[in-house]
């Protein structure tokens, strides 16, 4: 392999290399027997020294090792196949010198199994360029592999999504996030072949009950896949009924080569994935971020990353976002198109829907050849939309989508392109996940200040721009009071979950509302005047939408309750009742919540409560707003003020 | 049932072929690069195709979840559609959405389904007349099996006086 001056310099190096390996004996496990021809690994490695490679941001984001309290690096990677050395996950120098090492062999590495260049390719490339390796000495090897797959995307820009919540599920609201990688020569109507870059959990079957304790604890295991898009639009759009929000990300076409090394080097490990932190949403910022190292994406996420929080954070970086496109969901399409209809025409499409008769029929008959396609059309989305969203559906619903499908084939005319608008603002635009508020207000006759800080995530009253209309998830939320005249401080107020979905039912949608609450409030129950109360609530319901004024949600719940209080015969009681309310948008500022509760409590403490709670929230900014709350039960009544951030 | 039409159409794809990609690709590694193959620890094949379109809300692949991958009938070692197999896998997998769009004349899936047969854009409106015409036996066709149908529309080309002319395929 090597020519005759080149083993002169390597019986010089030689003795140069056992001086080193007495400096470098914990960080290089070779021993004094390694054959003369990795004089040169020595050469790099002193270099690489020198410098001080192991410190370099680049090495850490590539390695995604992260500064501990105490000192020290730790890197969040979990599989010992994405390091090189056994050390690899807490001591960068030692896996810069291994993975030196490793580029001079042809062992298969990695879960990939390719040799150390292919399979780290992106790590290859930085040290190659660093160190600037000497080719003869260290020679290139062909991937061809990694050649392939680069090719196959024929990359030309890279697009963050962002499916939102779907409605009627409150927890998708923590939304997901993947990136597509987007084609040359691709249009609007081409890029559903695009491939994309997506992380996700893999929960082995029958996982139970375990799956949620162990998807927050890191129980489960995270890998990368390349799923076409139209296969994610199928899933997201089609079966979840979830809009799609696509952000151009403004990378140039180094940036984007960068970005896709990195994600090869991915295929080698698997990431344990914690829910609230390391989850899909995290991974892909650290690839943007080693894509353009001045993003410090990562850096901004300490406790829990939150997807819609990721991309407000991408979206306010200056430049970074070129281009946002908007995909509805089905369901949407079918209440934008019903609504551009006049109500005789609506009724027509939906009777197409349950006899095919209605085509026959001259009402129909007499409408122009684009209103015939366009009834036809929104037919088939709505029989689509009812197979795909009902579990067991009956077959003639497919029958009868294909009977309308094959009468609008013979209408010989495209349809013509229909705009959507979308219901909720870019999510973008919305407030921050966690919320802080200061407030004051009296109690019966007492005064009191208040502070409530909440983990997340929206409430039905909170600004709702960017977020899904009637759907609220209030999550780890605590509120402390001071009454004045009593002169006391308590814990007013804690939430551990409060869910309540509420989907407004009309002639085409039904779906239940509903809502879960568990936590604890302050009451005044018979001797006691300030008692600390369990609450665990849960109720079904239904709601209807009116544009009266701007838009007003009327609903209605019913609910079973139990309570837990020192305040009670027997420390408790259970029963059940309803729940009436009404949501109004006054402005686009102004919003007014007023709901009536009554509840007969028929085990434990047989008592009654008959509740009233008006609301109104004033919009300052994207992050701030104001509140006037009022809570009636029995002889208690409490008005509270307050002053609320997001951040 | 369409969702379970869909699904079922796709369980055929893969599910059939797992016991073979199995065979083939005895390594469970992740392939490599993007994409990893969890057949190996699945029981019921028949449904691991439906779980890719359901499970990775929010993050969460569910039971048996593959990502397209080593040894799939169609797809490399790395994750990729292989280049032979992006047309009939792009129709058997967008299937109720190719007939409902044929039907209307037009549309992203079926822009694409065009695209991948080498129909250049300004022939689109052309391509997407000629299956609006045909739109009752190339969906039964394609009921019966996607391939044949990508090669009904593939004749149809051939035998169109424009497209013929124009499409590289």
């Amino acid at each position: 392999m090597r020519s005759k001056p080149c083993v002169f310099l390597a019986c010089h190096l030689y003795i140069v290399l056992l001086l080193f390996m007495l400096v470098l004996a914990p960080a290089l496990p070779a021993n004094a027997s390694e054959p003369p021809e990795n004089a040169y690994l020595v050469e790099l490695i002193n270099k690489g020294l020198q410098v001080k490679l192991a410190s370099e941001r680049e090495w850490h984001l590539l390695l995604h090792y992260r500064e501990n309290l105490l000192g020290g690096h730790t890197s969040e990677q979990d599989d010992p196949g994405f390091f090189m050395s056994p050390d690899g996950k807490t001591n960068p120098q030692a896996e810069l010198d291994a993975t030196l090492k490793q580029f001079f062999s042809e062992e298969l590495v990695g879960r990939s199994k390719q040799p150390a260049q292919c399979a780290f390719i992106a790590r290859y490339h930085w040290l190659r360029e660093r160190l600037q390796f000497d080719d003869s000495r260290l020679p290139k090897m062909a991937c061809e592999r990694f050649d392939r797959w680069f090719n196959d995307f024929e990359a030309q820009s890279i697009t963050l999504i962002f499916p939102s919540a779907y409605l009627n599920n409150p927890a998708s609201m923590f939304g997901h996030t993947f990136l597509r990688v987007d084609q040359k020569g691709q249009t609007e109507q081409t890029r559903i072949l695009a491939y994309t870059i997506n992380y996700a959990a893999y929960v082995p079957p029958d996982s139970g009950i375990a799956y949620p304790i162990l998807g927050i604890f890191g129980g489960y295991s995270g890998y990368f896949s390349t799923y076409p898009y139209y296969l994610k639009v199928q899933e997201y759009r089609d079966f979840e009924n979830r809009d799609i929000w696509e952000y151009r990300l403004n990378f140039t076409e180094h940036q984007i080569r960068r970005l896709l090394m990195h994600s090869w080097e991915f295929g080698n490990a698997a990431f344990d994935y914690f829910f609230f932190k390391e989850n899909c949403s995290y991974h892909l910022l650290a690839l943007l971020d080693y894509a353009d190292p001045n993003l410090h994406l990562t850096d901004e996420f300490l406790l829990w990353t939150v997807p819609a929080d990721t991309v407000r954070l991408i979206a306010s970086k200056p430049g970074l976002v070129s281009d946002i496109a908007y995909r509805p969901s089905r369901s949407n399409v079918i209440r934008r198109k019903r609504e551009s209809l006049p109500t005789s025409e609506r009724e027509l499409a939906h009777r197409i829907t349950q006899d095919l008769g209605a085509l026959t029929t001259p009402t129909f008959a007499q409408l122009s050849l684009p209103k015939q396609a366009f009834l036809l059309d929104l037919a088939s989305d709505y029989l689509r939309y009812r197979t795909e969203t009902t579990d067991s559906p009956p077959p003639e619903w497919k029958e009868r989508n294909r009977a309308v499908l094959t009468a609008r084939s013979q209408l010989r005319i495209p349809s013509e392109e229909f705009k959507v608008v979308p219901f909720a603002q870019r999510p973008e635009l919305g407030h921050k996940t966690s919320r802080a508020a200061v407030g004051a207000g009296w109690r019966n006759n007492d005064t009191f200040e208040e502070v409530t800080v909440r983990a997340g995530y929206h409430d039905l009253l909170d600004p709702e721009v960017g977020y899904t209309p009637g759907a609220q998830i209030e999550l780890a939320s605590v509120s402390l009071r001071h009454y004045n005249r009593v002169d006391q401080t308590r814990i007013e107020r804690a939430t551990l979950a409060n869910v309540l979905s509420l989907s407004p039912i009309d002639s085409v949608f039904h779906s239940p509302s509903w809502k879960f609450n568990a936590g604890m409030n302050t009451i005044r129950f018979g001797d006691c005047p300030l008692c600390s109360n369990g609450v665990l609530n849960g109720g079904i319901g239904a709601a209807v939408e009116s544009r009266w004024l701007k838009r007003e949600v009327v609903f209605a719940f019913a609910e079973a309750e139990a309570n837990y209080s020192r305040a009670y015969e027997e420390n408790h009681r259970v029963g059940g009742g309803g729940t009436v309310g009404l949501l109004t948008d006054f402005t686009d500022r102004w919003k007014l919540m007023a709901s009536g509760t009554y509840l007969r409590y028929a085990l434990g403490d047989q008592s009654d409560d008959f509740r009233w709670f008006v609301g109104q929230r004033y919009t300052l900014s994207q992050n701030w707003a104001l509140r006037l709350e009022y809570n009636h039960r029995d002889h208690d009544n409490d008005v509270g003020f307050s002053m609320q951030a997001f951040f | 049932m369409s969702k379970k039409v869909i699904m079922l159409s796709v369980a055929v794809l893969f599910g059939m072929q797992a016991g073979l990609a199995m065979a083939a690709n005895p390594d469970t590694g992740p392939g490599c690069g993007l994409g990893k193959l969890l057949w190996s620890d699945y029981s019921h094949q028949k449904n691991i195709a439906p779980q890719v379109l359901m499970a990775t809300t929010n993050g969460f692949m569910g039971n048996g979840t593959f990502g397209i991958s080593s040894g799939t009938s169609g797809c490399t070692n790395d994750g990729k559609i292989m280049a032979e197999q992006k047309t009939t896998l792009f129709a058997q997998l967008n299937f109720e959405n190719l007939s409902q769009e044929m039907a209307q004349g037009q549309g992203e899936h079926l822009a694409s389904l065009a695209t991948l047969m080498g129909v250049p854009p300004e022939q689109h409106a052309a391509f997407f007349a000629m299956t609006q015409e045909r739109y009752t036996s190339l969906v039964e066709t394609g009921e019966a099996s996607p391939v044949a149908m990508v090669k009904a529309i593939n004749d149809a080309i051939a035998a169109h006086p424009v497209l013929a002319r124009v499409s590289a395929r």
